[in-house]
């Protein structure tokens, strides 16, 4: 069977486009079969054994091909295999798949299985549960030299595409520094650049590039990214979705990156940070990142069902946000597609099945525990002392003491009194003392006041302390079981914590395996897929959509590579240098493929009719900006920004009302001074009733990890944009930069460029407000161009 | 219509004028441009119309209904004070419940000890109109329009807390963070206004529903479908009004520069998503005149404001909710939800079956059969489901507070339908003698799911979103089409 060009070229997606064309194609089972059985086929002839009909199976070749009454395919003979007449029935009996499952093949799908039948019919494994090999990097055939664009340009070139010019040095300050730090440059930093840029583009650029990296707010604008990942916010979710403290996570992830925690440390230290051998309290607060979940407060719950609940997600989030694969889909049942049984699901489980929740207190550093705690006892015993030797005073004056006096005390003191003097504790004998110091001589008044303030301060230091929630592991493992259906009251076979069977091997090297271990296996070098992952997850940010479209799914059913080579050179190269992801970033934007213009040239028409979504990446896409960073923008242009990081999350103004819209009423007592202005990441976030002006604009609510945002394009934006009185006080501050600079400047400041002839005489005649508000409702200003 | 907007098409011309005449600054070749316009940037598994997201979008078959109104009793209405007569009830009322029934069953706050004794009702039931249903005496004017609706008696649900079972009614999942039904609706379908959001919630009673902006969640949708609550107090929509100080010839201003401008860097950049943006700033504009426009009912007559039994027109109640309903749909806003909170009647002090629970129906009796009456005679109620329901009913046994009320139950409750193509004047599943579970012709809540997705035109299995590698649906792997409530 000869397929011909044209069969080829509509019959499977966009990564043949780069490849030359022979006369006869046989197909790859990897890239164009495994995909179509997957979607079409494995629900009911899959790895679920459950969902099995007819026991036939064809995820394996000895399914498909074994013989007896299972094998329906005759390898090397397509018009012979029962699968292919049944592609083809017009019986609906007999056609496959089921119309009532909605699903169909096209005819060049069902050609294509039966060109590989024809061919063999041979099945290989799934490219990404296979360790990625180092490829080489294409030959330079002209003067590219950077490896990213080397293997751009090749399948450009295949295509008969090529790349786009490099936008120009305004452009290029502007895409690069909110990429990096989320915030727009200022008009003399673009000046500067500018000029370097004149001078020597290339230094200017590595010079620009150093600097953020080397920023601050480097790790604001990429915590943040992980922090969706990690499904951050910080309130409790669901109805009664009350405050929470866990802000020392967050500040831990922004650290992580500025000071580029390699990622594999990243990754041990937020899922067993607390099981390292003499961890640091900074590692604890790392395991906030499975505290993530939601906590129910609802009367009339099942708490083990709560915690329950929350395990799941845990493990479903692992599997997403590191494996890139959809172990959650394995809860109920073995995995309907990949290779993943419903114990693996619970293997998993068992590692996350042995933990307590409690929140821990934050001190700051060097702050001594021990010694003050020894202090304190040294001054409570001399406290009690005092205590003891006026003992005969007080109770004198207790017994002294008629109905009408005792009526005139406060009720605390009226409390302790009403306790035998035995049962009263050590706080209540300081409160009676403190009531009747005038029974103690003047020397000894000062000296009582004097240990009891000190011992107060002391308590302070101790208890007025931010705390985060943690994960800390229990003595006595808990006992996993399988949950049939996952329904946490039916438990069947009892597990042991293990990993997926289809990926590398799990070495337990002690008796006992806890979280740690889980880590540890995550990121080993074996791995197939975490590097890979996570190198495509930090791509799709510079580009819009990952090398890899599903970003979250690597499994069967997930899209395939565009460029699988340049993925895995990356994923490689990228665990050779030590996991580190400004390391990472720097590779990715010193490429000319990241700094082509994102505009649309008359002279794309051809790569606009063959690859309309840009997959090849014949130039770079306009993005609009994430949630947080369009208030940062604004903030920035404006003047208002305030440079403050960390801390607790912030209450910028919202409108009235918005509050009042979940089960219970929460507080919103608007932030006073330079907290007004703070970057949107510090925004308190409810989950039930999260920030409108976020919401809007798509940032995650945390109620499950996201690893990609939609980029909605809605009225409510404008309207959010337009006359929300936040951004409207934004306006007004730009008024006033306008005022006293012009409408250039503040161009500039939102736009880090010129305003052309037809912009300005648009702009003109028209008040500094409506100009400030114009620009800052702009679609560039909202956009990385 | 969306897609016929003048500014857009205006856009349109423009650019293809220009680049036909290879004259303009765009320059653009006419493959490039119509890629631009009608597709935008879109990635797999993102499927965004460029020009609209919210522009009608063809239906999987042809539909019965246009539009639904949802009008949900939050907190659980007791279907056995309202709808569900049983004689046998009330002879064993204070009677033990026969252990059978509640066997394996789990409850809400069932660890506490409240007594499962049964409990008749106290309500006087007739028989209305020719389809011979059973309606209290609360609902004196719900049983006038008995023949124009379908009450059905077995819906059943899973989850047994509010929350949850606010979730589960209206995303088929009891877990956060997934699509709601009005969401589910608008991207499948559209919507028909184009200076009103798809997808409206609407709000009456002393708080909001337990579970919150959730109930009318995006979840992994675009927020584009996301449920707009339209708000009783300050502006209707957020953000709605123009800023105090500026003048509205200083907004229209605003607009016309924005979308100016926006016009020059869609020429220099070619993104279409430029396009839609310039479309948003329109709808927008439109939508400050015309949601305030929508909200204010003084162009009604006073026979509508009597048919709803609206006394104050300015008042925010469940019965102006109605008539706003009704003035969404007819703007051709795609599914309207209204929330009435309280129906939550354990038996506590303010919970009460015989004083408050009463009161909650004079609210919504009368609006809500005007609605259904009123929709008739425009001749709007063929094309429109009007739901009536809460997230569960109650149990036949008492629960004792400070009086005893009725506890949550799951396994049998009431809910009616109207319009849309679903039979009139039908009464469809039967309980058994105490009202405790189905004995014929069950409806879960997925097969409600699946049955309105279906007048809509569209197949509960195919509607799907693919997230985190798999397709979600509103009816997860189950629903049913219950043909027999459909004409």
């Amino acid at each position: 069977m000869k397929l011909s060009f044209f069969l080829v070229m509509i019959a499977s997606p966009m990564w043949h486009l780069g490849q030359a064309f022979a006369e006869e194609v046989a197909p790859d089972f990897s890239k164009d079969i495994l995909p179509l059985l997957a979607e079409n086929c494995f629900a009911c002839h899959g790895f679920d054994a459950e969902a099995r009909e007819a026991g036939l199976r064809l995820d394996t070749r000895e399914g498909a091909v074994g013989g007896g009454r299972t094998g329906v395919i005759v390898a090397g003979d397509a018009k012979a295999s029962e699968l292919v007449q049944r592609l083809h029935s017009d019986d609906p009996d007999l056609v496959m798949p089921p119309p009532e499952t909605g699903k169909s093949l096209t005819a060049e799908q069902k050609q294509l299985i039966s060109a590989w039948i024809d061919a063999g019919a041979s099945y290989d494994a799934h490219w990404a549960f296979i360790a990625p090999k180092q490829p080489a990097v294409p030959d330079a055939s002209n003067e590219a030299s950077h490896p990213i664009d080397l293997f751009i340009e090749e399948q450009l070139g295949q295509a008969g595409l090529h790349s786009a010019p490099m936008a120009n040095p305004a452009t290029l300050i502007r895409r690069v520094s909110l990429d990096l730090i989320g915030l727009p440059p200022s008009p003399k930093e673009v000046q500067d650049f500018v000029n370097a840029w004149g001078e020597d583009s290339e230094t200017a650029w590595t010079d620009l590039v150093d600097r953020l990296l080397e920023s601050e707010h480097y790790g604001e604008r990429w915590g943040r990214w992980w922090l969706d990942q990690a499904r951050y916010a910080d309130s409790n979710g669901y109805s009664i979705d009350a405050p929470r403290s866990i802000w020392k996570y967050r500040d831990w992830v922004v650290d992580a990156f500025n000071r580029d925690l390699p990622f594999d440390q990243f990754t041990i230290e937020q899922l067993a940070g607390d099981l390292l051998p003499e961890a640091s309290l900074e590692q604890k607060i790392a395991t906030g990142f499975h505290r993530n979940t939601q906590i129910n407060q609802e009367g009339g719950i099942d708490k083990e069902q709560i915690r329950i609940d929350s395990v799941f997600v845990r493990v479903g989030t692992t599997g997403t946000g590191w494996l890139g694969l959809t172990v959650g889909c394995a809860q109920c049942h073995d995995h309907k597609f990949d290779p993943i049984s419903q114990k693996e699901f619970y293997q998993i489980f068992a590692f996350f099945n042995n933990q307590d929740e409690p929140s821990i207190k934050v001190y700051p550093p060097g702050t001594d525990v021990d010694s003050i705690n020894a202090r304190r006892k040294e001054l409570q015993e001399q406290i009690q002392e005092q205590i003891d030797a006026n003992a005969e005073k007080l109770d004198v004056w207790e017994e002294a003491l008629g109905e009408k006096a005792k009526n005139a005390l406060s009720s605390s003191i009226k409390k302790v009194l009403g306790k035998q003097p035995g049962k009263r504790s050590f706080d209540d004998q300081v409160l009676l003392l403190s009531e009747v110091e005038e029974l103690l001589g003047e020397e000894d008044r000062k000296a009582f006041k004097s240990l009891r303030d000190e011992r107060s301060v002391l308590g302070k230091r101790l208890n007025d302390v931010p705390t985060t929630m943690v994960l800390s592991e229990r003595g006595t493992p808990r006992k996993t079981n399988v949950f049939v259906k996952g329904d946490f009251t039916r438990p069947a076979e009892e597990v042991t914590p293990g990993t997926l069977s289809i990926l590398h091997p799990f070495e337990q090297t002690e008796t006992t395996v806890d979280r740690l271990d889980l880590a540890r296996w995550i990121v080993d070098s074996a791995n197939p897929l975490t590097s890979r992952v996570i190198v495509n997850r930090i791509w799709q940010q510079y580009f819009g959509a990952g090398i890899v479209a599903t970003e979250n799914d690597f499994g069967l059913v997930g899209a395939r590579p565009t460029h699988p080579d340049l993925l895995d050179w990356m994923a490689v190269e990228w665990v050779k240098n030590g996991w580190s992801f400004k390391f990472l970033h720097r590779l990715i934007v010193t490429s000319n493929t990241y700094r082509q213009t994102s505009r649309l040239l008359p002279s794309m028409d051809r790569a606009m009719e063959m690859d309309a979504d840009n997959r090849l990446l014949w130039k770079q896409n306009r993005l609009r900006l994430d949630a947080e960073l369009v208030r940062d923008v604004a903030l920035k242009a404006s003047g208002l920004l305030s440079s403050k990081q960390g801390g607790p999350p912030v209450y910028p103004p919202i409108p009235d009302g918005v509050m009042g819209q979940g089960q219970v009423r929460r507080s919103w007592s608007v932030s006073q001074g330079e907290d007004r202005y703070r970057r949107g990441l510090y925004t308190f976030v409810y989950r039930g009733t999260p920030p409108p002006s976020l919401k809007v604009f798509d940032a995650p609510e945390g109620f499950s990890s996201c690893t990609r945002r939609t980029r909605s394009n809605t009225p409510l934006q404008s309207l959010n944009l337009m006359n929300d009185a936040a951004f409207f006080e934004f306006s007004q501050s730009l008024a006033k930069v306008i005022e006293e600079d012009g409408v250039s400047e503040a161009f500039l400041r939102c736009t880090s460029r010129q305003p052309n002839k037809t912009e300005l005489e648009l702009l003109k005649g028209l008040d500094e407000l409506t100009v400030a508000r114009a620009l800052l409702n702009l679609d560039e200003t909202i956009t990385r161009e | 219509m969306m897609n016929s907007n003048p500014l857009l098409q205006q856009t349109r011309r423009h650019f293809f004028g220009q680049s036909a005449a290879s004259t303009g600054a765009l320059g653009l070749g006419s493959v490039a441009l119509q890629s631009l316009m009608n597709r935008g940037t879109t990635f797999a598994g993102e499927a965004q119309h460029s020009d609209h997201p919210l522009a009608p979008k063809p239906t999987h078959f042809p539909a019965k209904a246009k539009n639904v109104i949802f009008l949900f009793m939050a907190g659980g209405p007791s279907q056995l004070e309202m709808f569900e007569h049983k004689p046998q009830l009330s002879e064993r009322s204070g009677k033990p419940i026969p252990d059978s029934f509640i066997e394996g069953k789990r409850f809400a706050f069932m660890n506490s000890s409240h007594r499962t004794n049964l409990l008749g009702s106290r309500r006087t039931f007739k028989q209305y109109g020719d389809s011979g249903a059973y309606v209290s005496d609360l609902l004196p004017w719900t049983a006038e329009i008995v023949d124009e609706i379908s009450i059905v008696k077995t819906l059943q649900a899973d989850l047994f807390n509010h929350a949850p079972a606010k979730l589960f009614m209206n995303t088929g999942s009891g877990q956060f963070g997934r699509p709601s039904i009005g969401s589910w609706v608008t991207y499948g379908i559209g919507s028909e206004c184009d200076d009103l959001p798809g997808f409206v919630v609407l709000q009456s009673g002393p708080r909001g529903p337990r579970g919150g902006s959730v109930l009318w969640g995006n979840g992994m949708l675009p927020s584009t479908y996301q449920g707009v609550p339209l708000r009783n107090q300050g502006d209707p929509i957020l953000n709605l009004s123009t800023p105090e100080s500026v003048s509205p010839d200083q907004q229209r201003k605003l607009v016309d520069v924005v979308n100016q401008l926006n016009e020059e860097r869609l020429r220099q950049t070619g993104d279409g998503e430029i396009a839609a943006r310039i479309n948003a700033y329109e709808m927008a504009y439109r939508m400050q005149s015309s949601a305030p426009d929508l909200m204010d009912i003084s162009d009604e007559d006073q026979d509508t404001l009597d048919l709803y039994g609206i006394k104050d027109p300015n008042e925010s109640t469940y019965a102006r909710n109605c008539l706003l309903s009704r003035r969404l749909i007819e703007r051709g806003v795609r599914f309207v939800q209204l929330y009435d909170t309280n129906w939550d009647h354990h038996g506590g002090p303010t919970e009460t079956l015989e004083k408050h629970l009463p009161s909650k129906c004079k609210d919504i009796d009368q609006p809500s059969a005007a609605l259904v009456k009123d929709l008739k005679q425009r001749g709007l109620l063929d094309e429109t489901i009007v739901i009536w329901g809460g997230e569960f009913g109650r149990t036949p046994m008492g629960e004792v507070r400070q009086n005893t009320g009725r506890n949550h139950h799951i396994d049998a409750f009431t809910m009616w339908l109207a319009g849309g193509g679903f039979k009139a004047g039908q009464v469809y599943g039967k309980t058994d003698d105490f009202g405790f579970e189905p004995v014929e012709n069950s409806v879960h809540v997925h097969d409600l799911h699946a049955t309105l997705l279906h007048q809509l035109g569209l197949d509960h299995e195919r509607l799907t979103v693919r997230f985190q590698g798999r397709d979600f649906r509103l009816t997860d792997v189950h629903g049913r089409i219950v043909k027999e409530l459909l004409a």
